[in-house]
């Protein structure tokens, strides 16, 4: 029944028409609507995606041819325009519930909207419909051994083409036997190369595979929120790609992170050089054009906030600057025995008064996390939260 | 397609229920990653860092290593800052900051040392090699690809999947927050040194300090 509309994509554009019209029919007759699970289940083996639309446009002439009398002559006019090679009838189907109408409606109402000659965009546009659907139709009571058979047989041969038809096979025949499932553990797996697993109530096999699709629901889940986080992963779908590029990010970002490292290496014993200078004019613009944001604005304008250490906001703003500056001084003594001698030149260096108070307290914080051996405490005598900032620093 | 349209509307009333209910249990999952994701993104996280960057640098004791290895002492410093500054919540962070004391004491003491470390943080699962039990035959690309990005990231490699996932979710926000924050701090460096450095081979005679 699905070679009907493999060979002539016009005559299945004219089928859709006449799905729509049985459609609308069909919601007025909901309770004698019947699924057609295990007849109108496609086989998986084709790798085209209009098997896709066929699954769609198969399982409403098959409802249709069934059910309804009145209705066949829509579809058999629909389907005898498309040059079939006999379009067999399906046995009658077995009796499920109503609502696998609205299922199969929606169902056919989506798949009939992407268009048959942009295949690749028809299978994006269902994906998810597709997660949608599963929704409804985990527990079906239809259970259809060739079902089983599709599944494990598109398990065993994975290119994505026919993984994803496997999925819309199922899941069109859950659609057709099932009600509005409150159960949601199961979503369509979104990775063309695994299938989906249904669960089936009532079954010997149902926790494993229940256990198995929540694993794959949480992995297919992973990898999508990495897809947002790798650039360029958007246009691949794909878990074998996904992976190849965020593979390449990672050792991308390895990779500018040696090449930084390397630099600031070389930049690093610049460091010993006296940086004096460097205080009055490079901590404040260079500040600002490395750290522009929050409250460092605030602070340079008025360098004299600088001095109140007391609250513990300023202190990542304001510290990380002065840091920057500050550092590259006490590192140049930090490496020759940590002494006196230190603390000394630290005071002399001070370009001016207004500084000596915080360099103070800095110091006695950077040195504290040098662990510097012996210092004077009279130099300490503003420590004013230094207990804030070790304990942030030492983290 | 307006008719489509018009077909398609009764059919959302029935599915919505149940996709409501696993958008939200996604939604909460969700929001855990988004979280970590907008942690390493702020500004503030970059601050941190790059304070704590520095006088992880401050200490390198730039003396002792020659060139070569002092720029694999920075990355390692880097990489230690970057771990620290996660907390320790991951599982990265957390190896980062075991192997680097594990490799202290190597680099003193025997192998023992090492063997005893790693059994802690790793997980119990049996730890075989999966390569080494299907032998030459090929693995599904997917599970090489994943033991491949297992190993890019520190300390997933013997995790199940969507932990390697997991750790991959946090590991990367966390790279480029590393590679913002030293090229920002290259950039200021270089750019104070660059300016400094004719100017202080001047004034550097003037204000040595007075022994």
């Amino acid at each position: 029944m699905l070679h009907c509309l493999n060979s002539n994509a016009s005559g299945s554009e004219m089928t859709v028409l006449e799905r729509q019209r049985a459609t609308i029919k069909w919601q007025h007759n909901n309770n004698h609507h019947q699924g057609y699970s295990s007849s109108s289940s496609p086989s998986p083996s084709s790798s085209s995606s209009i098997s896709l639309v066929q699954v769609q446009s198969s399982s409403p002439a098959c409802l249709a041819a069934g059910a309804w009398p009145k209705l066949d002559n829509n579809f058999l006019m629909g389907f005898t325009s498309s040059p079939s090679s006999g379009f067999p009838l399906p046995p009658p189907p077995p009796p499920t519930t109503s609502a696998a109408s609205f299922d199969l409606n929606s169902a056919i109402s989506r798949t009939s909207s992407c268009p048959l000659p942009s295949l690749a965009e028809g299978k994006e546009t269902t994906t998810p419909n597709n997660k949608r659907k599963t929704d409804k139709f985990h527990n079906t009571k239809v259970v259809a051994s060739d079902n089983d058979n599709k599944d494990k047989r598109v398990k065993v041969a994975a290119p994505n083409d026919s993984a994803t038809v496997g999925k819309k096979g199922t899941q069109d025949c859950g659609d057709n036997s099932n009600k509005d499932n409150s159960k949601v553990s199961e979503v369509q797996n979104q990775k063309p190369d695994y299938i989906h697993v249904r669960a089936r109530r009532g079954q010997a096999t149902d926790s494993h595979s229940l256990a198995e699709r929540v694993r794959r629901e949480k992995i297919s889940e992973r990898m999508k929120f990495l897809q947002d986080l790798v650039p360029g992963c958007n246009k691949i779908t794909g878990k074998a790609g996904m992976l190849d590029e965020i593979i390449n990010y990672v050792q991308s970002l390895q990779r500018q992170v040696e090449f930084l490292s390397m630099k600031l290496a070389a930049v690093n014993p610049r460091l010993d050089f006296n940086m004096d200078d460097l205080f009055t004019r490079e901590v404040f613009p260079a500040c600002a054009a490395s750290f522009p944001a929050i409250e460092m604005s605030p602070n340079m304008a008025n360098p004299a906030s600088y001095l109140h250490f007391n609250s513990s906001q300023q202190i990542d703003a304001g510290i990380n600057p002065q840091d920057i500056s500050l550092r590259r001084t006490i590192s140049a003594p930090v490496s020759a025995p940590e002494t006196f001698l230190d603390s000394s030149c630290f005071t002399q260096t001070l370009p001016s008064s207004t500084w000596e108070g915080d360099f103070q307290n800095l110091y006695s914080v950077a040195f504290d996390q040098a662990r510097a051996a012996s210092f004077p405490s009279q130099l300490f005598t503003g420590l004013l939260e230094p207990s804030n900032l070790k304990m942030e620093m030492e983290m | 397609m307006a008719s489509t349209s018009v077909v398609s509307n009764p059919a959302p009333t029935s599915t919505d229920r149940s996709r409501d209910s696993k958008r939200k249990k996604k939604k909460k999952l969700q929001k855990e990653y988004l979280q970590s994701h907008f942690k390493w993104k702020s500004q503030a996280q970059q601050q941190i860092y790059s304070s704590k960057l520095h006088q992880a640098l401050a200490r390198v004791n730039l003396a002792s290593t020659s060139v070569p290895r002092r720029g694999k002492a920075v990355r390692e410093a880097a990489d230690r800052v970057l771990a620290a500054t996660a907390k320790g919540k991951t599982r990265w962070s957390r190896a980062i900051l075991a192997n680097r004391r594990l490799k202290l004491k190597f680099s003193k003491q025997h192998k023992r040392q090492r063997v005893a470390q790693p059994a802690l943080t790793r997980s119990k699962k049996p730890r075989v090699s999966v390569l080494r039990l299907k032998g030459k035959k090929n693995l599904p690309a997917v599970q090489r690809k994943l033991r491949f990005l297992a190993r890019l990231v520190p300390g997933c490699r013997k995790e199940p999947v969507p932990v390697i996932l997991e750790e991959a979710i946090d590991y990367i926000p966390a790279l480029e927050m590393q590679v913002r924050a030293m090229a920002a701090l290259l950039n200021l460096l270089s750019g104070s040194g660059a300016a400094a450095s004719d100017s202080s081979s001047g004034a550097g005679t003037s204000s040595a300090p007075p022994s």
